[in-house]
């Protein structure tokens, strides 16, 4: 039987929160070195240029100026495949040409009015199918199709399962340019001691990233690299991907002053790294029941001009549409181009909300057809537990994908049917829900659902170590960051639970390179499983160690904990206090874990189902939320309360894309049109209701105490639960993602006019 | 920061701040955000849009809640500042920073300060005040976390602690 669980599923409270609060957390942006001097940034006018020559004498004479710096002086290796770390060729407008060191920020910017720089304006594409073809200008080297080459997964046999199928629905759907739009924005600090360099910057991946990174792009080993990331004023998948460190460390080496940066605004919406845009064809064959037995989907991802993710964005574009419905055959193809737009890179969920939108939407048009209640058709088809149908082609003993492909293969858990009766029955599906376009007046309601399924943790080499000193506190170290989503606590509740010590004992050290283990990236929602896991066998053999040293201490063979004793098995009269076998110990226990969490056996993703009723007014196409339930299978809780703020927060996140944000480009100019909170509105206090926030699952039997991943599983149904509550509504199916009453408006006509 | 050389058309300013009064050469487009932080190192003020249209650099002036990025620094001189550096030391701010912590009102915490400093203003003008109007009165502060309940939560429950004190 389990042992009962006394951290672990408290409402423990956020580490760290009241010393933000007081103003008292130091983020990159806030730190300050002796002597240091303030970096800015000269960005390109044009979308696609060549630096012919750059002249900087007059900026170098500027007062205060101590250094400008060029693609001259970025002479080593590169920070990605694609991106130097700086590079005469440029292919946005805003991209980094020249970069000066001054005394005060103003003195920095006056000096960047005075590097003139002769450019070579080329040619620039903006369109992802124009990019593609074959006479479109090259936007890197290699050619416009990142990676030169597709992604392309399938299970089955899709043309087997077209030509079975009764009906064919299809369509296409399209989402635009989505900014992460973290309040802190990007910044960096760097300062040299001889040949060693530390880099303060906002981070999500100080080890597996940011250290290598540099190391190339400064020509020397990681070692003499030491990376900090103090706090993170949101990360939302974002946050790095840039040269800003590179270009800091490489001004602070030229000046021999620590030098800092940080982003404007207008910056971070424009050299920071944004969702691109999409086009999704969406093709699903149903039998004459109604089940799908062919599900296709063709993607076209607008990449910008950078990619540092790569195509790992697209490629999720496909996780739904190829998983959420049991299906015989599915294929998924992308297509990820270089365009001369602002860099692409990955953002809260990566392409999982854009194939979700297209497949939950089309899905949804498909039970309205043959007169299923929605609800109903999800009950019916969505992935069993036991997985899809078919054959496993992982071989055996590796562990399986969590983005996965093949059938055979059974989930770790599954509690996708479990959000839906428990989201339903919050929501009052059952007793609420009319069929579509049956209201009238100037507003209308409607309800809508849609499902999710996401990764769930797996798959990233996780370290911890943990260190049980004999003041009676337990050290954890983890080189992961806490990007803002509460990390911190989650994985100190997770030590404190294995320690079986109260959580105020443990401290949390993380995102230093200098004092943790290797981590890896916080990406992918991986940090509660896969470091989760780590820190839970690092306590574990922590506490046993120290179980053995109090055993020898009493001259018995197995001791263990009880209450703040340490008791002989077997003999309940002999025990020594904590304090007294702390107080004995030689030196400090230790417990150490390095893992690839994973499993050969089984699949482990996260679940969602997402009920949303919206009033819709026909005549304006403005869209209202009314109410919004989220039910989420994250295995269990480490942390209800802030689960709830993990999943209420990115629910609301993704209700401000759905109704409104987008990054607009001027496509003559290559300008961005709205960088600024002002023109590119985020959520704020008083747009939408309180989500309401269910997790009727249990706990995940691989997962730390049962937990699976939580930071990106809310946000992926989030568009097409709004677009289907607005079909319900008004009878109009939204097929581009955001619902701008424009938009709205548009999609209402297009029916009207086909309708005559 | 560095002194800058009083011949580049700096200007003496004497700023008070947090009761302390300052003498300062700034030149004179070097906005309040900017000598709080990089002259006075008080960086409980954050830096997000630099045009007002976030509130994560909140400070008090005059006992009002402004954006500090709004002001220029020589406009600023010959008011009372408050940051939320000196508001901590306030008794009227620990039933605020305790609340904050109970309900969980921030997430990764950068645009909290700015909330502090607009609750603790919203509370001192109506104590026990409506969910609605408290919406609306902090309607220019984002947090990108969407903690937003949680801070309403947070305001109401330090409402609270601070009439039963």
């Amino acid at each position: 039987m389990e042992s009962p669980l006394h951290i672990v599923g408290t409402d423990a409270l956020r580490q760290g929160l009241a010393e933000k609060v007081r103003g008292d957390a130091r983020y990159t942006a806030d730190l300050k070195r002796p002597g240091m001097l303030y970096g800015r940034i000269l960005r390109c006018p044009h979308p696609h240029a060549r630096v012919r020559a750059i002249d900087t004498a007059a900026a170098e004479r500027a007062p205060g100026v101590h250094a400008v710096l060029t693609h001259h002086d970025a002479t080593h290796g590169r920070i990605d495949a694609d991106l130097a770390a700086l590079d005469p060729e440029l292919r946005y407008v805003g991209d980094e040409v020249a970069a000066v060191a001054a005394e005060t920020p103003a003195q920095a910017e006056d000096a960047l009015a005075l590097i003139r720089v002769d450019y070579e304006v080329l040619p620039a594409v903006f369109d992802a199918r124009e990019a593609l073809a074959p006479d479109a200008p090259a936007v890197h080297p290699g050619g416009n199709l990142v990676d030169g080459q597709r992604v392309i997964v399938e299970r089955g046999d899709l043309a087997r399962g077209f030509a079975e199928a009764a009906q064919v629905f299809e369509g296409t759907f399209r989402t635009q340019v989505h900014g992460p739009v973290g309040m802190e924005t990007r910044a960096a600090l760097a300062e040299w001691e001889g040949d060693h360099v530390t880099v303060w910057k906002t981070s999500r991946a100080v080890h597996a990233m940011d250290r290598p990174a540099l190391s190339r792009a400064l020509g020397i080993p990681p070692e003499r690299i030491r990376v900090i990331c103090t706090n993170m004023g949101g990360g939302f998948g974002n946050k790095d991907e840039s040269r800003l460190a590179s270009i800091v460390a490489l001004l602070a080496r030229k000046t021999g002053r620590p030098v800092r940066i940080e982003y404007g605004r207008a910056e971070e919406f424009v050299a920071g790294r944004n969702r691109q845009s999409t086009e999704n064809h969406l093709r699903i064959g149903v039998a004459a029941d109604g089940a799908p037995v062919a599900i296709e989907l063709q993607s076209v991802m607008n990449a910008g001009s950078y990619v540092a993710s790569g195509r790992n964005v697209t490629r999720r574009i496909g996780q739904g549409p190829v998983y959420l419905y049991r299906c015989p055959n599915a294929r998924f193809e992308g297509a990820t181009a270089y365009t001369n737009r602002p860099p692409g890179g990955s953002f809260r969920g990566l392409g999982a909300p854009l194939g979700h939108f297209a497949l939950e939407v089309l899905i949804d048009e498909i039970a309205e057809h043959l007169g299923v209640d929605p609800l109903d058709y999800r009950l019916r088809y969505q992935v069993p537990p036991e997985g899809q149908p078919g054959q496993r082609t992982t071989p055996p003993g590796q562990h399986i994908p969590d983005e996965p492909v093949e059938g055979g293969v059974p989930f770790s858990s599954n509690g996708l049917e479990a959000c839906l009766l428990a989201g339903a029955e919050r929501f009052g599906w059952r007793e609420r829900r009319q069929p579509n376009g049956t209201a009238t007046g100037p507003r209308r309601r409607g309800l809508g659902v849609a499902m999710g399924v996401y990764k769930g943790g797996v798959g990233r080499e996780a370290q911890a170590l943990v260190r049980i000193a004999r003041d009676g506190k337990a050290h954890v170290a983890v080189g992961v960051v806490d990007v803002g989503q509460g990390s911190t606590t989650i994985l100190a509740q997770i030590a404190a639970e294995a320690l079986q010590m109260p959580l105020e004992r443990v401290e949390m050290t993380m995102a230093d390179t200098a004092h943790t283990p290797p981590g890896h990236i916080t990406a992918g929602s991986s940090t509660t499983f896969s470091t989760g896991n780590a820190v839970k066998l690092a306590a574990e053999s922590a506490r046993n160690r120290l179980l053995e040293h109090a055993a020898a201490m009493m001259g018995v063979a197995n001791a263990e904990l009880q209450g703040d004793r340490f008791v002989a098995r077997g003999d309940e009269q002999r025990s020594l206090g904590i304090g007294e076998v702390l107080e004995r110990l030689p030196e400090d226990v230790q417990g150490e874990a390095t893992l690839v969490v994973g499993s050969s056996e089984v699949i482990v993703n996260a679940f969602a189902a997402h009920f949303c009723e919206v009033e819709v007014e026909p005549d304006s196409g403005r869209i209202r939320i009314v109410r919004y339930v989220a039910a989420q299978d994250s295995g269990r809780i480490v942390n209800p309360r802030m689960a709830v703020s993990q999943v209420s927060g990115g629910v609301l996140q993704f209700l401000g894309i759905a109704l409104r944000e987008e990054l607009l480009l001027d496509e003559r100019s290559g300008v961005t049109l709205n960088p600024s909170f002002l023109e590119h509105k985020s959520t704020a206090f008083v747009d939408f209701p309180p989500i309401e926030v269910l997790f009727p699952a249990g706990p995940d039997p691989l997962g730390p105490f049962g937990a699976k991943a939580l930071g990106e599983p809310p946000v992926v149904p989030v568009f097409a639960a709004v677009a289907n509550a607005v079909a319900n509504a008004i009878g109009v199916r939204l097929h581009e993602v955001p619902f701008t009453p424009k938009r709205v408006l548009a999609a209402i006509n297009a029916q009207q006019g086909s309708a005559r | 920061m560095n002194e800058p050389k009083p011949s580049d058309g700096t200007v003496e300013i004497h700023l008070q701040v947090n009761g302390h009064t300052h003498a300062l050469r700034v030149e004179p487009r070097t906005t309040l955000l900017e000598v709080l932080r990089e002259r006075l190192d008080l960086t409980g003020a954050k830096p997000a849009c630099d045009r007002g249209e976030c509130g994560a650099c909140a400070v008090l002036l005059d006992e009002q809640p402004v954006n500090a990025c709004h002001w220029l620094a020589v406009q600023a001189a010959g008011h009372a500042i408050v940051t939320v550096e000196g508001l901590r030391e306030r008794p009227e701010f620990r039933p605020l920073q305790e609340a904050f912590v109970a309900q969980d009102g921030g997430q990764c915490g950068y645009c909290t300060p700015g909330f502090a400093v607009a609750a603790y203003a919203a509370l001192r003008d109506e104590p026990d005040p409506n969910p609605l109007a408290l919406r609306w009165a902090l309607v220019g502060h984002i947090c990108r976390c969407n903690a937003y309940e949680a801070i309403l939560a947070a305001i109401q429950d330090a409402g609270g602690r601070m009439r039963s004190r």
